[in-house]
């Protein structure tokens, strides 16, 4: 053991087990990416009649994404991405816009440190820093490809990572005994900077800082340490109050190879405090904190995936206390509070009333996504997500969940089916315990190999069921049931020629409470809602494929949303196209 | 084999040690929040006949099935004075729900009967109840002006000779008292200032800075429901060690000229009927002249001047004016230390 510290501590001082090597590149550079996107939506008066709303509306825009990466040194990258983008309407270059939209340093500091500084993106674990998807997404990549692109790309959505300006820095180690190797990360980065709300009013900047450490232990067990802390400065703006979210997390990870396939063990304990710090109080009172919330979180996780890759299966336990609050992992893409409206048709009826955000929106709409991380628990809609809406780390929560991959060697059939069963930690309102179920099913089948054809026919199936229940009182029980339903087929006509459609069908039922919270996340009452609504959407269209990399869509879209006798129901068609070329 | 050993034992571990929920829950209860609302204990009043110059307080108590939206509203029956409690709880705790003769808004209470009135904005039910005020209630502070002895010693007053000018103490509408100071008239011609009171100060036990440190007064506005466009209250506070009138050629005193250390705030515009108190602190205030260290210091004051301005009716600034009297009367000018005097328990 001496040995190895002494081993470790050598190697350190000399660093000479640098692993991190960069390429060589051009001086100059480029990549990037062209978009032609266009919209058409027009209102179908079956039943509502509207005659204060427009009929119809299109919109759309041209822009070009110019990647620039200069090379002046072998290890050092300045990356910068300009925007050029022109909406549909705009003449003799009114409607264009310039902008730069990413702009980054990267670098190898002596072959041992590399660094990156400006816009990056940033993910650690998912009880840390992680950015969880959006609802419905886990089966956009098969049935709205294009969509799903333009979502992501346009709010920096990466894998997961949260997409932040600030410095980091990694490197790692590489011993021959006792540890394997040893990598450490660490960043500090600003979400948001000092803004003036009112006359004499500025808020305060918030950080958010962290670092990991992953040590290999040996082939088959490592070990890994995270933590992370969001807090804002008080003396950047004039308020006194300021909020404070550490989050630390330690892992042992071990893999077993057996004989047909490898076993992954993972066991993840975690603890968050957050809390709010009022400083420089008069009278030279000394600092106080106020709001404390403070839980833990443990998952264990079993993963066994055949050797050929064709099936896995993964069982796990995870437990999340209600006062855990982590603000990298529990931000929402979609922020459901008041202030959220649709893009396209807002308001709808002669009453002007204000359109809910529809399965379509979320599909869609690329403005009603966030970019910012927050502090407190963003609100969700029950209707859309409502066993994890924050996540893994969604608080309160306890419960076992499997997964499973299955798959044929010759591609003719893949499938996918994820369970979980939780539970509530304590109630909420109440001492009974909400339960919670989903059932998420995908399977795609390649038909044209089953038929022996040579041009593809692919048919894409999918479900996810959520099911809440609460037993209790007439006034606190609860039962909530939701269904979506996928159906989509991708007929490939000539060489680069596919006519594909979709079907997508979202039906919920049932009660469910939504939870209001003060400006520091605590419960301060529940708004009961009855459900009863059906969301709809089907898609139909072709495909043209230039290249890998050039593509072409034109479809034609029809979606409406039907809820409960109180407000109205609503219909829409859309004629959609996109020309998108990565450069 | 071990360490597979060590984590399926330990995993197991875990789920025995989480699995058991708690028998807890987060957040008000929702059987009180959406059960029937019955009231448990009716509304005590613990003093009926407060004498607050003497520090009398008033405890209100009173219990609910669940917590509720209540208000508690004491109502002065000769001023029409109101001092407003509200929450959202399911008792009004006398430990904290305590009046020590403060008020909500002006006018300000006098020895008076007084109604209370318990009500809930999502129920039917309202408790009442009576008090008498026996002695009335004394704010802290510092005052510069409450003209019940006339003006303040050493005050200077200007204004312009045109239409009705008003630049006198008068006792028709007093805010607190029995008088107070009239500013205002009817311009003849193309001129702002109407008029102003000059009042020389000297705060030099004031230790607070000056984010801490509030100009509050009254200020009446509106005859016959009609307000003059544009017209406003121009506040100056000066610094300057400078003799406060060593120059009696000037309109008003000197220590407002240009070159001195003078601090500038407007309540622009003044367009509502009857009596608003104002509270300002003085970091609000902006640097009118430089002069002196161009640091808000409330131990330097020397001064404050109230100017009644209005936007003229003469070529044809505000023709509208013509017609109509500017009203930017004044009442009870006072500094706080700490928070605004309404603010005071």
């Amino acid at each position: 053991m001496k040995r190895g510290i002494i081993c470790i501590a050598v190697l350190l001082a000399t660093g000479s087990c640098t692993v991190v090597r960069a390429q060589d590149q051009d001086k100059v550079w480029f990549d990037g990416l062209a978009r032609s996107h266009f919209n058409r939506d027009v209102r179908v008066d079956d039943e509502i009649k509207d005659t204060v709303s427009v009929r119809n509306s299109s919109g759309g825009y041209n822009l070009l994404d110019l990647n620039t990466h200069i090379n002046p040194l072998k290890d050092f990258e300045v990356f910068a991405q300009l925007r050029v983008r022109n909406a549909f309407g705009g003449f003799f270059g009114s409607g264009t816009t310039i902008d730069v939209r990413q702009l980054r340093a990267s670098g190898v500091i002596d072959d041992r440190v590399r660094f990156n500084i400006g816009d990056i993106f940033l993910k650690q674990t998912r009880f840390t820093l992680f950015n969880p998807d959006e609802e419905f997404s886990n089966q956009d990549d098969e049935l709205f490809p294009a969509y799903q692109q333009i979502r992501h790309y346009e709010n920096f959505y990466q894998e997961n990572s949260w997409r932040l300006q600030g410095l980091q820095a990694d490197f790692s180690f590489a011993f021959d005994r006792f540890v394997r190797t040893l990598a450490f990360d660490a960043f500090i980065t600003r979400p948001r900077g000092s803004t003036q709300v009112a006359s004499g009013i500025h808020t305060s900047d918030a950080l958010i800082g962290g670092g990991s450490a992953i040590a290999r232990l040996t082939p088959k067990l490592s070990w890994e340490t995270h933590y992370i802390n969001f807090f804002e400065v008080p003396s950047s703006g004039t308020t006194n109050i300021s909020i404070r979210n550490p989050v630390g997390q330690i892992g042992l990870n071990w893999t077993s190879n057996l004989a047909k396939g490898d076993l992954i063990q993972t066991l993840s304990l975690g603890a968050s405090r957050r809390y709010w710090l009022y400083s420089n109080l008069p009278n030279a009172a000394p600092d106080s904190i106020s709001y404390m919330s403070s839980g833990m979180f443990a998952e264990y996780t079993n993963r066994w995936m055949r050797n050929d890759s064709i099936f896995s299966l993964e069982v796990g336990y995870r437990y999340v206390d209600p006062g855990f609050r982590s603000t990298g992992a529990q931000t929402r893409r979609i922020d459901f509070g008041s202030d959220l409206a649709p893009t396209v048709f807002p308001t709808y009826t002669n009453a002007s009333l204000r359109r809910p955000v529809a399965m379509f929106d979320v599909l869609t709409d690329i403005d009603i996504y966030n970019q910012n991380l927050s502090g407190t628990l963003m609100v969700y809609n029950p209707a859309f997500s409502n066993v994890l809406p924050y996540g893994d780390a969604t608080p309160n929560r306890h419960g076992g969940y499997v997964n499973v991959n299955v798959g044929r060697k010759n591609g003719l059939f893949s499938g996918k089916v994820n369970t979980g069963f939780f539970t509530e930690v304590v109630g909420q309102g109440t001492p009974n315990r909400r339960s919670f179920t989903y059932i998420n099913t995908q399977a795609k089948v390649q038909l044209h190999k089953l038929l022996n054809r040579e041009r593809m026919l692919e048919m894409v199936t999918g479900s996810a069921i959520e099911i809440t229940r609460r037993a209790g009182t007439e006034l606190s029980s609860l039962d909530l049931f939701s269904h979506l339903l996928n159906i989509g087929f991708n007929a490939q006509l000539t060489s680069s020629f596919f006519l594909q459609g979709a079907i997508r069908q979202l039906s919920v039922s049932g009660d469910e409470f939504y939870t209001v919270r003060d400006s520091f996340g605590h419960i301060t009452n529940y708004v009961r809602s009855s459900f009863d609504q059906r969301n709809y959407l089907s898609s139909f269209g072709l495909h043209y494929r230039f290249s890998p990399k050039v593509y072409a869509n034109l479809h034609y879209q029809v979606w409406a949303a039907s809820f409960d006798e109180v407000q109205p129901k609503y219909k829409y068609r859309r004629l959609f196209m996109v020309i998108s070329v990565d450069i | 084999m071990k360490t597979q050993t060590f984590f399926f034992f330990t995993g197991l571990l875990i789920v025995a040690a989480l699995g058991c929920s708690r028998d807890a829950y987060e957040g008000p209860l929702i059987d009180d929040l959406y059960g029937e609302f019955e009231v448990v204990d009716t509304l005590r009043i613990s003093n009926l006949t407060p004498n607050f110059a003497e520090g009398g307080r008033v405890k209100f108590h009173s219990e609910f099935s669940k917590p509720v939206d209540w208000k508690l509203t004491i109502t002065g029956q000769t001023s029409g004075s109101v001092k407003v409690f509200e929450g959202f709880s399911s008792s009004v705790d006398s430990n904290d729900v305590q009046w020590a003769g403060s008020i909500s808004e002006v006018p300000f209470f006098q020895l008076e009967n007084c109604s209370v009135e318990l009500t809930f904005p999502q129920e039917p039910d309202t408790m009442r109840g009576t008090l008498v005020i026996t002695g009335v209630r004394e704010y802290d502070g510092i005052v510069v002006a409450d003209f019940e002895s006339g003006l303040p010693e050493g005050a200077v007053v200007f204004h312009q000779f045109s239409m009705n000018m008003t630049f006198e103490t008068a006792a028709d509408a007093p805010l607190m008292g029995d008088t107070y100071f009239k500013m205002g008239g009817r311009m003849g011609w193309n001129e702002w200032l109407l008029g102003m009171l000059d009042v020389p100060l000297e705060f030099g036990s004031v230790e607070v800075p000056a984010d801490q440190f509030y100009l509050n007064l009254g200020i009446l506005s509106g005859i016959g429901g009609e307000t003059a466009s544009d017209q406003y209250l121009n506040i100056l506070i000066s610094e300057s060690p400078e003799p406060f009138n060593g120059n009696l050629s000037n309109n008003g005193a000197d220590i407002f000229q240009d070159g001195q250390e003078v601090y500038k705030y407007q309540i622009r515009p003044v367009d509502w009927e009857g009596w608003q108190y104002v509270a300002i602190s003085y970091d609000m205030f902006e640097v009118k002249s430089p002069g002196g260290d161009n640091t808000r210091t409330p131990a330097n004051i020397t001064g404050i001047r109230l100017q009644c301005q209005s936007c003229p009716s003469a070529n044809a600034n505000c023709p509208e004016n013509a017609d109509i009297d500017v009203r930017t009367d004044i009442d009870y000018v006072v500094f706080t230390e700490g928070v605004p005097l309404l603010d005071q328990e």
